[in-house]
């Protein structure tokens, strides 16, 4: 091995350095998530009941805007994951790694964005003069209808890209050398479930059972990512060859 | 091992295949919008009355729902599209196509949040308890208003498609693998999405700009998918960039 090359490769993070990474992100993800959902919506958030929505909210402001600061940092975090995985995937398919990507940074700017609507209700139930002109039963009312549309935001959009994103990184982990198949098969259902968002009626009468395959899939590849990180040695072989093979094409 | 069973292995896609999948994906985009917005936001919608648009939507939910559905696949595809044309057109100008593939994926984002307004009206006309705060009267109004940031944000994103156009049409110019002509086509289409840089302008002018972006989609379309692009030249194109 030339020393040039030789350099490259240690100025390049290791493979299974990358996939472990990327599995700590996909853990910050998930446990951020889930402790919104249930230690902060849905303790606060009472479906159809505006009032006690409003009393939750302000009885709880600073749990509330702790729901927000965590909805942001697991955004951000799986921004990471995606730029992270991207790289890893590259080898695979550098064209359907990127559609991948893409899908992904559309399913997390339209749910941060929606992250908007989460603080708009403590706007409208903040006392303000200029508010008096409406009831405080239509901005309590108007407080909802602003979770609701966060919620919309993060279910009927987000997690149907979500959904196109989890399924083409199941394909790209079935067309690796460096991934157990399994995975592919767990994350293309995963991604699947999560597309059927597109019809909400379908997804009701599915509920809860819709959520078993991405939980299994997404908890699955995260542990394997933070344990056995990706078989570092096939990695590069299949890198390698997709390089050789793009010099044969353009000699 | 001869070349040709080499590029066969190749985890590569042709370029020839890439530009036939990017044309269904950009074709694919196309009828869904149309679809869409003709066939679903155009018949449900009535333009300045909120009675009838609600009673509409209320009637019509489940075509209310396929709409927002087909709008969602609409921008699944047109992102395919984007991430594809990218690769094909890095031989011509590498930051270029990086520069187009940024704008474009900035409208997809733009136009994909925007229907969130498109579905809020399924919710606020939904006859939920705690919205009866509100008159019926107001509730369609919000859902109509709703309806309005939805367009709204959709001719936002039509001027970053307006420059994606332009800088597409001008690597297409470059190119030595397509005819020059559909360059031109998706530089006038370009530049006719860009009067949307003044709304009022952008719908007065409508019914001749959106004839004409199609043509150009319609001809770079039919090109793709019938010839794809031309194999050698852009391999040697992109051999020519990399020296």
């Amino acid at each position: 091995m030339s020393t040039a090359v030789l350099m490259e490769r240690i100025a390049e993070t290791s493979p299974r350095l990358q996939a472990r990474i990327a599995g700590i992100f996909y853990l910050l993800t998930i446990l951020t998530r889930m402790f919104v959902e249930i230690m902060v919506r849905n303790r606060l958030v009472v479906s159809d009941n505006a009032a006690a929505t409003a009393t939750n909210i302000l009885a709880h402001e600073s749990l509330f805007q702790l729901g927000f600061a965590l909805d942001i940092l697991a955004f951000a975090s799986y921004v990471a994951l995606t730029a992270l995985l991207y790289e890893l995937f590259k080898p695979v398919h550098r064209s359907l790694s990127l559609v991948a990507a893409f899908f992904s940074l559309v399913a997390s700017v339209v749910q941060a964005i929606s992250s908007l609507f989460h603080l708009a209700p403590l706007v409208v139930l903040g006392h303000s003069r200029y508010l008096n002109v409406f009831t405080v039963e239509q901005l309590q009312a108007l407080a909802l209808v602003f979770l609701k549309l966060r919620a919309a935001a993060y279910h009927n959009i987000g997690l149907v890209f979500f959904g196109l994103y989890l399924l083409l990184v199941g394909i790209l982990i079935l067309r690796s050398t460096f991934l157990p198949r399994i995975l592919g098969v767990l994350m293309a259902l995963a991604g699947l479930s999560y597309v059927l968002f597109l019809s909400p009626p379908l997804v009701r009468s599915l509920q809860p059972y819709i959520l078993i395959f991405p939980a299994i899939g997404q908890i699955s590849l995260t542990l394997w990512l933070l344990v056995m990180g990706v078989n570092a040695q096939r990695w590069k072989l299949q890198a390698s060859t997709a390089g050789e093979l793009r010099f044969v094409m353009h000699p | 091992m001869n070349t040709d069973v080499m590029i066969e292995r190749s985890a590569e896609t042709s370029p020839r295949l890439m530009a036939r999948i990017a044309g269904v994906f950009y074709l694919l985009t196309i009828m869904t919008g149309i679809f869409a917005q003709g066939f679903v936001s155009g018949r449900l919608v009535v333009d300045g009355d909120a009675a009838a648009t609600a009673t509409n939507i209320l009637t019509h939910q489940d075509l209310f729902q396929l709409g927002f559905a087909v709008y969602l696949i609409e921008m699944a595809c047109q992102i395919a599209t984007t991430a594809l044309f990218y690769d094909l057109l890095k031989p011509p100008g590498r930051s270029v196509s990086l520069l187009a593939a940024f704008l474009g994926f900035a409208g997809c984002i733009i136009k994909t949040f925007s229907r969130l307004f498109f579905i809020a009206p399924l919710f606020i006309l939904g006859g939920a308890h705690y919205l009866t705060a509100f008159s019926a009267e107001q509730l369609q109004a919000l859902a109509l208003l709703f309806l309005k940031v939805n367009d709204h944000g959709a001719a936002i994103a039509l001027v970053f498609f307006g420059f994606y156009a332009l800088l597409t049409g001008y690597l297409i110019l470059r190119s030595t693998f397509l005819p020059r002509a559909l360059g031109v086509l998706a530089i006038l289409g370009g530049l006719g999405w860009l009067s949307f840089l003044y709304q009022p302008l952008g719908y007065r002018l409508f019914l001749f700009i959106a004839p004409l972006g199609l043509l150009g989609a319609a001809a770079l379309i039919l090109w793709l998918l019938v010839f794809g692009v031309n194999e050698q030249r852009w391999r040697e194109q992109a051999s020519a960039a990399r020296q």
